[in-house]
């Protein structure tokens, strides 16, 4: 074959057909990426926490001697916390039918616990953590969810001494529908005043921006009735609590053989809570009930560490109290531009297990501000909420 | 850590004034979103069975937010431009409107082919339908008002 033949016969189609192929896919992206214009690059939003919990003082009715000591006891506590995403790789498939995505978030806690004993000076103590979370959305019907939260804690009144501990999730989602939810994994968790390795289990029943009755072990128990598009009424159960550095400066412990033991806490509130969306970027909400199975206790790992036999969080104090009454709220300021989502199911189960699982392990249920019925009345529509709905020459 | 212990009470104030100082400039300040209602109102419209509405809304809420992208970058421009511009910014103006129609355009070209192969071409012209009597609605009741 002729060289002109071959170029005839052979390359000139092939070429002609290249050049179209690289015609019509780059005209379909051409104009748009010559804007150069910025669509948001995450699902989640930044978002700020602030809560708030209190509970009264409550007599320690035991004869003991540190129960005569402490007096009474009861919880003043604040917490402030952050989750801001970091990375999200997001793919369709080649016919566009999957879109998996994953996130990599990047999460901040800082707790200040002031146990009320009026038999001690005042204690200030804090955890303080930083962690990571990836969520890993199929595309199809499953989620995976990974946390590592390393915290500190430790207590004001003695200075350079703290306590590393680390805290983790790791847990798969799997949505049958957008009314049914199965959540499996395991959790490295001080919720329960120890730590305690546990395995997680949570069920779903309900659309997540309607009535839904959610069980979450070890987290909590939960019943959401939406009073309107911006409002929640959530019944709870859900335990509280953790593991603090504590300092030995009123010689609670053995006089002052040891500068320092640990103090853990937990307890269970059952109650209300009101979930109000502000807007986007702001919500509040407020919560009442009654804290149960009220635990605290006293250890010290160096002097039990001393005696091979002991375990190393054989307790010299522990006192179960009674039932009081709690107050919460909470404070939830969202910030940026996220991708949309409406309608996207996985991603939102995606939404309410990052804020299922707050930063820092406190158990904070952080509200689905993100995820709620539109039921917006026309008549309250201003020109700004549909000037990116209309063509811009309209 | 330790002088953010020593400091606590002055960086707890300094953290809430910080914090409501936002919720009053970001927070408050925003409306509620319409695309809400847009999704809704596409739901209802368009009847999308599961696997439809698994493959459909992934996609569609991404044409969404680049479309949106692209008629905030064509207000922004329009926004900013002086009551006394140059000739130079006048001609970018133009393109950037010619360049701005042919973006859309282009995009929804793009996604309809994609969106025809997972809901097929009539519920494909349901949706723009949809979209048509939506927009409609949305500019009667702020005509309304």
């Amino acid at each position: 074959m002729s060289a002109y033949l071959k170029y005839r016969l052979l390359f000139r189609p092939l070429f002609s057909l290249g050049l179209l192929f690289f015609y019509v896919s780059s005209t379909a992206q051409i104009a748009y990426d010559s804007l150069k214009v910025k669509t948001p690059k995450h699902f989640f939003q930044t978002a700020i926490v602030w809560d708030a919990f209190s509970k009264p003082k409550q007599a320690l009715s035991d004869t003991d001697a540190i129960s005569k000591r402490l007096k009474n006891y009861g919880v003043k506590q604040y917490n402030l916390s952050f989750y801001t995403p970091i990375a999200t790789i997001n793919n369709f498939n080649r016919d566009s039918t999957i879109n998996d995505n994953t996130h990599y978030l990047l999460t901040g806690n800082f707790m200040l616990l002031q146990p009320q004993f009026d038999g001690l000076q005042q204690h200030q103590l804090t955890k303080i953590g930083l962690g990571f979370r990836l969520i890993h959305n199929t595309g199809k019907k499953g989620l995976f969810f990974a946390e590592f939260s390393p915290f500190v804690t430790s207590d004001n009144t003695l200075k350079g001494a703290n306590y590393w501990r680390l805290a983790s999730t790791l847990l798969y989602s799997h949505l049958f529908s957008e009314r049914f939810n199965l959540r499996v994994g395991v959790t490295k968790s001080f919720l329960w005043g120890n730590r305690l390795y546990m395995p997680f289990f949570g069920i779903r029943i309900g659309k997540l921006d309607g009535v839904n009755f959610s069980f979450q072990f070890p987290r909590n128990i939960n019943f959401q009735v939406p009073v309107s598009s911006k409002v929640k009424l959530n019944a709870f159960a859900r335990p509280q609590g953790g593991m603090f550095l504590f300092s030995n400066v009123d010689s609670v412990y053995f006089g002052r053989t040891d500068r320092q033991f640990h103090f853990t806490r937990y307890e269970v509130l059952v109650g209300f809570r009101l979930d109000v969306a502000v807007s986007n970027l702001f919500s509040f909400y407020v919560a009442g009930g009654v804290s149960g199975r009220n635990n605290i206790t006293l250890y010290s790992e160096r002097a039990n560490a001393k005696y091979k036999r002991l375990p190393l969080r054989k307790t010299f104090y522990e006192q179960n109290i009674g039932s009081t009454g709690f107050l919460n709220v909470g404070l939830v300021l969202k910030f940026g531009n996220s991708k949309s989502i409406g309608k996207n199911y996985n991603l939102y189960e995606a939404i309410d297990l990052n804020n299922g699982i707050d930063p820092g392990d406190n158990n904070l249920i952080l509200p689905n501000s993100e995820i709620r019925k539109a039921n917006l009345k026309t008549n309250q529509l201003k020109l700004k909420d549909i000037q990116d709905l209309i063509d811009f020459n309209e | 850590m330790q002088w953010m212990i020593c400091n606590m009470k002055k960086w707890y104030y300094i953290v809430i004034g910080l914090f409501l100082q936002m919720l009053v400039v970001n927070g408050l300040a925003q409306n509620p979103k319409v695309e809400a209602l847009k999704v809704e109102y596409i739901t209802q419209k368009l009847n999308l069975n599961d696997a439809e509405s698994k493959s459909f809304w992934p996609l569609y809420n991404d044409f969404l937010d680049k479309e949106k992208a692209i008629r905030k970058n064509y207000r922004q421009a329009m926004n900013n431009l002086p009551a006394d511009f140059s000739e130079e910014r006048a001609k970018e103006i133009i393109n950037l409107e010619i360049q701005t129609r042919q973006a859309e355009l282009d995009l929804e070209k793009l996604f309809n082919e994609k969106l025809k192969a997972i809901i097929g071409v009539k519920k494909l012209a349901m949706l723009k339908q949809a979209e048509f009597e939506f927009k409609r609605k949305v500019l009667e009741a702020v005509n309304n008002k």
